[in-house]
C-alpha cells in the first residue's frame, strides 16, 4: 500500500485538480493530501477547514504515477474534521439523500414544485444550499416500487442490479431501460431492495450514516454473490463506492468480495456482445455526441466501456471528454460555499463540450447530466438510452428483413 | 468475465507509448493503452528536444554509436516520426513548429536559453536576436516566475505585472480560456503602449486554444508575442499530453488509466494478457502483441535496487553499464552519469534481447544507451522509438 510518504512532490496531482484551478482558498491535492498528512495527529483536533473544499473527484489519485492515495488521504481528513466539528444543516440533509429521495418520490409532484418555486429557493439559500443550480427532479414511480425479476429462466448470467438513488428515485425510466436491456441480452436480472450506497453521507462527513447504509447493502449483495450473481451498477459514483470505499474507507469485511464481483453495466454489456450475443443488430443513430466521462468512471480505472459499445453503433460519432469535472460532484455544488466553484467548473466543462459542436451530450452520471445539460443547453442522455435506441432500430430492421425473406 | 482481445496493447502512457499506439491505430490495428498515472510529459516544457547536445540535431545523431536507439531508428525514420507527430498536433489543434535539421533557443524563466527542436506555436518567436528589445509580462503573486531574473540578463528588457485574480499557473490558464478575461487583459496591455519589439509571458495563455490567444494578443498590440515555459505544474506539458490523449480517443484507442500491471500471462514465448490493478477488481487486458513504454527510473519502468536494476513489468534483462559505486559522477550537474545508459536492450526490430518473448517490443526512455539527460533528447527519442517499435509490431501482426 502506497502512502503519503511515497509522494515525490511532482505536482502531477495538482495539475489535475479542478478545485485548485478555480478556488484559491484550496491549497490543492499535494498540500491537502500527502503534505498536510504529516501534521495530522490522531489525538489532535483538526484545524484544516479548507480540506472540505475538495470535491472528491479523485482526479488527483488517478494522475499520481507513484500510486499515492491522495484523495483517500483527503477524504479521511475530511471525515476526521467533521467528527470533531459540528456540520451545518445542509451536510446532514445531503448525508441523507436516500431518505430525502424516498420522501421525494413518494410525493414527487409536490417536491418538484417545492424545489423549483421561488420561495423554496429562498429558503434553501438560508439553509446553505446553492439556489441557482438545477435541483434534481423526483419522479412519481421510483424503481424500487414494482421491482421484480426479469429475464430468461435458464440464462447462465445472473445479475443483481444496484441502481442507486438517482436512478431509483429520479430516473426510474433509465433504470427500467437498463433492466430490460440486460434481460434482452439474456441475463437474469434481479432488482432487490437497496439503500443509498453511502457516498453522499461520506461526502458530507457522516461516516456513521455511510456505514449504516453500506452494511445493509453489503449483506444483501453478498447473499446474491454467494448464489453466483454478478453485481452491476450504472451510476459510476455508486460503483466506485461499492468497489473502493466499502473495503478501503468503511473497511467492511465483505468489501473485498463485493469489489471482486462488481461490474459496470457497460463492461458487462460489452462482454455479452463479445461472447454471448455476438449477432445483436445495432441500428443506425446518425448523431454527433460528446461523451463526458464522469470523474468517478475515470477513477474506477476500467477504461470507458460504453465508448466500446458506441463504436458498434453505425452513424454515431463519439467525442470523448475526460479532462473536466462538471463541478457538481454529487451534493458538493449544491452547498453555498461551493457554489462559485461549481459554477466556474460547470462553465469550463461546458465550453469544452460546446467547442466540439455536438448534438447530444452523454454521461453515465446523473449529476453530470444535470449540471452540463444546464450549462450547455444540450439534451443530456445516459449511455444506455443511446444503446437502447440503436438496438430498437436494429431489431425492427431485422424483423422487417425476416418478413421479406419469408 | 473474459476480456475483449486487442491486436496490440501498449503499456505506459508517456510520449513514446502514445506515439506507438497512434502508429498502430493508423495501420488499422485495434489498440489499447494501459498506464499508471500521468506521464512526465505533463511536467515538461512541452518542447520536443530531439538532440539538444549540438546545434544541428540530425548531424549530432549521425555521430552516435550504433547501439544508441536513435541509430536503430535511422535518420529517415526519425524525420518521418517527427513529421507524423507534427501532423497529429495539427489535428489536435495544438500546432508545433520547427525543423529537425536545426535547433532553436527559447527563453527560460531565469533568463537563460534552452536549446530545443520542435516548439508549440505559442513559442515560435522565443528564439530572439540579442539586439531586439523585450517586454516581459508577469502576473500578480505567480509562483516561480520572477521577471527580474530575465531583465537582469537582458539589457534591453523591462517588465509589467497584471493581476489575474488568481496566483497559480493553472488558475490563470483557465481564465485565459474565457473570452471576456482575454479582452480585459488585451485592453490593459494596449494601455501600456509597449515600445519593445517582443512581448513574453509565462506559459499560461489558456488550455483550449493557446495559439489563437497568442495570435489575438499579438494582433491587438502589433508585437511578436511568445510564451516562456514555467516550472511544474507546467501548462505546455499538460496541453501536449491532453492533446495527444484527445487524438488517441478520437481514433478509437481504448485507454485504461489504472494502476500498475500486477501480472503477466505467458504461454511459451507469447504474452497473452496483462492484468492491471484498478480501484476495485483487477482488469485483464488481452492482446496479440505488446509494446513496453513504461519509461525510466522516474516513471517506474526501471527500478534500482541496491546493486541491480529491474524492469518492473516483464522482469526483462536490464543492461547496467558499471558497478553501483560508479553509477553517478561526483559532480551532479557535470552532465553524464553512467546510470543513464542503463535500460532494456533491443534488436533492430525493437524486440528486447534475450527476453524469450516473441510478441513484445520496447520503446522510449526505458531503452538502454539513450542517455536522455546528457544528450538532451527526451521527447524526440520517445517519438522516434515509439513510432519505430510500433512499425515493427505492426509487421509482426500482419
Ligand atoms: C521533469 C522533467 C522534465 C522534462 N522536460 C523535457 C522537455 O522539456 N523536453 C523534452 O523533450 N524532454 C523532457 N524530459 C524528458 C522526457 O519527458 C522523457 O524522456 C520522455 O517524455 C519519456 O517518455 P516515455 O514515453 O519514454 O516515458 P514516460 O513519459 O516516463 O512514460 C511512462 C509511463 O508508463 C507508466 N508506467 C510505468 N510503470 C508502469 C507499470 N508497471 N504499469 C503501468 N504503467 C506504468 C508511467 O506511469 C508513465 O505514465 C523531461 C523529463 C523530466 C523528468
Ligand atoms: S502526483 Fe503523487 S507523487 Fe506527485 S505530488 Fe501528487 S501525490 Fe505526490
Ligand atoms: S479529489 Fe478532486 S478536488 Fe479533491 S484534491 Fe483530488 S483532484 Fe482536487
Amino acid at each position: 500500500m502506497t502512502t503519503f510518504e511515497h509522494c515525490v512532490r511532482c505536482t502531477l496531482c495538482v495539475e489535475n485538480c479542478p478545485v485548485f484551478k478555480v478556488n484559491p482558498a484550496f491549497p490543492g491535492p499535494k498540500q491537502a493530501g500527502p503534505d498536510a498528512q504529516r501534521f495530522r495527529l490522531d489525538g489532535e483536533r483538526s484545524v484544516d477547514d479548507w480540506v472540505k473544499l475538495c470535491c472528491q473527484c479523485q482526479r488527483c489519485q488517478v494522475a499520481c504515477p507513484y500510486g499515492v492515495n491522495v484523495s483517500e488521504i483527503i477524504l479521511k481528513a475530511q471525515l476526521k474534521y467533521s467528527r470533531e466539528h459540528m456540520s451545518p444543516f445542509a451536510a446532514h440533509l445531503f448525508a441523507n439523500t436516500y431518505h430525502l429521495g424516498k420522501l421525494g418520490s413518494l410525493v414527487s409532484p409536490i417536491t418538484n414544485a417545492v424545489t423549483s418555486s421561488g420561495a423554496a429557493r429562498k429558503i434553501m439559500g438560508v439553509l446553505g444550499l446553492a439556489t441557482n443550480l438545477p435541483m434534481p427532479e423526483y419522479r412519481f414511480l421510483s424503481l424500487n416500487r414494482g421491482r421484480r425479476r426479469k429475464g430468461r429462466r435458464r440464462s447462465s448470467r445472473k445479475v443483481v442490479f444496484f441502481h442507486g438513488c438517482y436512478l431509483g428515485f429520479n430516473r426510474p425510466d433509465i433504470g427500467r431501460g437498463i433492466r430490460d436491456l440486460l434481460s434482452g441480452l439474456g441475463c437474469r436480472v434481479v432488482i432487490p431492495g437497496q439503500t443509498c450506497c453511502g457516498l453522499p453521507a461520506l461526502g458530507n462527513g457522516d461516516q456513521e450514516i455511510a456505514k449504516k447504509f453500506a452494511r445493509k447493502n453489503a449483506r444483501m449483495l453478498v447473499e446474491y454473490i454467494d448464489q453466483g450473481y454478478q453485481v452491476v451498477y450504472a451510476c459510476t459514483s455508486c460503483g466506485l463506492t461499492l468497489v473502493h470505499d466499502y473495503p478501503e474507507v468503511l473497511e467492511l469485511p465483505e468489501g473485498r468480495k463485493i469489489a471482486e464481483n462488481t461490474y459496470n453495466v457497460h463492461e458487462l454489456i460489452l462482454d455479452l456482445l463479445e461472447n454471448d450475443a455476438p449477432d445483436v443488430a445495432f441500428g443506425e443513430v446518425d448523431r454527433t455526441v460528446a461523451y463526458h466521462i464522469p470523474c468517478h468512471l475515470k477513477a474506477l480505472g476500467i477504461g470507458y466501456p460504453a465508448a466500446g459499445i458506441f463504436e458498434k453503433i453505425p452513424g454515431l460519432k463519439t467525442m470523448i471528454l475526460d479532462d473536466n469535472c462538471c463541478g457538481l460532484a454529487g451534493s458538493y455544488g449544491f452547498k453555498k460555499k461551493n457554489q462559485q466553484t461549481a459554477e466556474k467548473l460547470g462553465t469550463i466543462a461546458a465550453s469544452a463540450i460546446k467547442a466540439l459542436e455536438p448534438e447530444i451530450l452523454i454521461s453515465d452520471c446523473g449529476a453530470c447530466r444535470m449540471q452540463l445539460g444546464h450549462y450547455t443547453g444540450l439534451p443530456a442522455l445516459d449511455p444506455s438510452e443511446v444503446i437502447i435506441a440503436s438496438l430498437e432500430k436494429g431489431a425492427t430492421k431485422k424483423s422487417r428483413r425476416k418478413r421479406r425473406i419469408s | 468475465m473474459s476480456a475483449y482481445e486487442y491486436d496490440a496493447v501498449v503499456i505506459g502512457g508517456g510520449v513514446s507509448g502514445i506515439m506507438a499506439s497512434l502508429t498502430l491505430a493508423s495501420k488499422g490495428f485495434k489498440t489499447a493503452l494501459v498506464s499508471r498515472g500521468d506521464p512526465v510529459c505533463c511536467l515538461s516544457t512541452g518542447c520536443i528536444d530531439v538532440f539538444s547536445h549540438s546545434d544541428e540535431p540530425l548531424s549530432g545523431i549521425r555521430a552516435l554509436l550504433p547501439d544508441h536507439p536513435y541509430s536503430l531508428v535511422g535518420e529517415k525514420g526519425i524525420v518521418d516520426a517527427l513529421s507524423f507527430f507534427s501532423e497529429i498536433m495539427e489535428e489536435a489543434g495544438l500546432p508545433y513548429e520547427g525543423d529537425p535539421g536545426r535547433n532553436r533557443k527559447i527563453l527560460t524563466p531565469i533568463g537563460s536559453t534552452k536549446c530545443t527542436c520542435l516548439v508549440p506555436r505559442t513559442m515560435a518567436h522565443a528564439d530572439m536576436p540579442s539586439n531586439e528589445y523585450l517586454h516581459v509580462i508577469s502576473f500578480q503573486g505567480i509562483k516561480d516566475f520572477f521577471p527580474g531574473y530575465i531583465t537582469s540578463r537582458h539589457r534591453n528588457s523591462t517588465y509589467s505585472v497584471y493581476d489575474a485574480g488568481v496566483p497559480t499557473t493553472l488558475g490563470i490558464a483557465a481564465r485565459f480560456d474565457d473570452a471576456s478575461f482575454l479582452d480585459a487583459f488585451i485592453t490593459w496591455l494596449r494601455g501600456l503602449e509597449i515600445p519593445h519589439d517582443r512581448v513574453a509571458l509565462p506559459a499560461v495563455l489558456g488550455t483550449i486554444d493557446p495559439a489563437s490567444v497568442v495570435e489575438k494578443i499579438s494582433r491587438a498590440i502589433g508585437r511578436k508575442v511568445f510564451e516562456i515555459p514555467t516550472l511544474p505544474p507546467s501548462i505546455p506539458g499538460l496541453r501536449l499530453f491532453r492533446a495527444l490523449k484527445r487524438v488517441m480517443q478520437n481514433r478509437g484507442i481504448h485507454l485504461y488509466w489504472g494502476k500498475e500491471i500486477t501480472s503477466v500471462e505467458r504461454q511459451g514465448c507469447t504474452v497473452e494478457a496483462v492484468t492491471l490493478a484498478t480501484t476495485g477488481r483487477a482488469k485483464r487486458v488481452q492482446g496479440r502483441a505488446f509494446v513496453l513504454a513504461t519509461g525510466s527510473f522516474v516513471s517506474g519502468g526501471l527500478f534500482a535496487g541496491r546493486d541491480s536494476v529491474r524492469e518492473t513489468v516483464f522482469d526483462l534483462p536490464v543492461f547496467v553499464p558499471v558497478e553501483r559505486r560508479d553509477w553517478f559522477n561526483t559532480d551532479f550537474f557535470s552532465g553524464g552519469h553512467s546510470i543513464e545508459r542503463a535500460g532494456v536492450r533491443v534488436d533492430r526490430d525493437f524486440r528486447p534481447v534475450e527476453s524469450k518473448i516473441d510478441n513484445l517490443f520496447a520503446c522510449g526512455s526505458i531503452l538502454a544507451e539513450c542517455e536522455i539527460m546528457s544528450l538532451q533528447c527526451g521527447h524526440g527519442l520517445a517519438v522516434a522509438t515509439g513510432v519505430a517499435a510500433a512499425k515493427s509490431c505492426a509487421q509482426g501482426l500482419s
